[in-house]
């Protein structure tokens, strides 16, 4: 990790807390969830489960990034889960055939009460607003 | 597993995470209540757990179910490890989402076991 300089403390302190709490819930859930369905049924929907693990690396990467106050690669990966939460959300609504089965990311993540969209754009808010202050 | 006991579990982690969010407005750190509130959520989710895994050959999904199970005993140590580390109003901020976690987990758990019943 290359990133410490200066804000580190200020991303991982007060509601930087929350953040690492709540990814490090999706993490566990999505990428254990990803791992059974794969393990277990691959071939009912492939392109789903692929999706599902990648969305499960993207949060454990998120938790660390954010629990060790590395402020560049938290936005990166914010970022891909913004994009990926969008693009996931739009395709599974316009071709629901390619997606048979739910990813964390279907339909905008509605089954997770749109958390998954939700919370990248926090997080964002979150790390430039410590850049600011720092 | 029983339904009416798992009910009032999600019941009782509701009613801390509830607790948590008033001691996070009110602007105070962790404090005894909270820390007695999350050991006996632990006692209560190892119990399920207990239920649970006696009563493992009725599940279908065995693997999640075990997953869900073993997120439930995992996230109150854990919240109780951050409300000693944070000690601000964002600690029982954590609080709140780790007893909403236990809670929407032993969700999962009740509707694993009766689609496997």
């Amino acid at each position: 990790m290359s990133v410490h300089s200066g804000g580190g403390e200020a991303v991982r302190s007060g509601p930087g807390r929350v953040l690492v709490a709540v990814y490090g819930v999706f993490a566990l859930a999505a990428t254990s969830r990803a791992a059974v369905q794969i393990a277990t049924r691959f071939a009912e929907a492939p392109l789903a489960y692929v999706l599902s693990a990648f969305a499960g690396v993207v949060y454990i990467v998120l938790t660390v990034a954010l629990a060790r106050g590395a402020r560049r690669v938290a936005v990166a990966a914010c970022l891909v889960e913004l994009a990926g939460v969008l693009v996931v959300g739009t395709l599974s609504l316009a071709d629901p055939a390619a997606f048979p089965r739910a990813t964390v990311w279907s339909g905008f993540g509605s089954g997770y009460l749109f958390v998954p969209l939700v919370l990248p754009v926090i997080g964002i808010l979150w790390l430039l607003r410590g850049v600011r202050r720092a | 597993m029983n339904g009416a006991y798992s009910g009032w579990l999600i019941g009782a982690a509701l009613v801390l995470a509830l607790v948590s969010l008033i001691t996070t407005v009110r602007n105070r750190p962790m404090g005894p209540v909270l820390l007695a509130g999350l050991g006996l959520l632990e006692l209560a989710v190892l119990a399920q757990a207990g239920f649970a895994l006696a009563g493992l050959g009725n599940v279908a999904e065995k693997a999640t179910f075990i997953g869900y199970l073993a997120g439930t005993v995992v996230i109150p140590p854990a919240a109780i490890w951050w409300g000693r580390a944070e000690r601000t109003r964002w600690g029982p901020a954590v609080i709140v989402v780790a007893a909403f976690s236990v809670a929407v987990m032993t969700g999962r758990l009740l509707q694993l076991w009766s689609a496997g019943a």
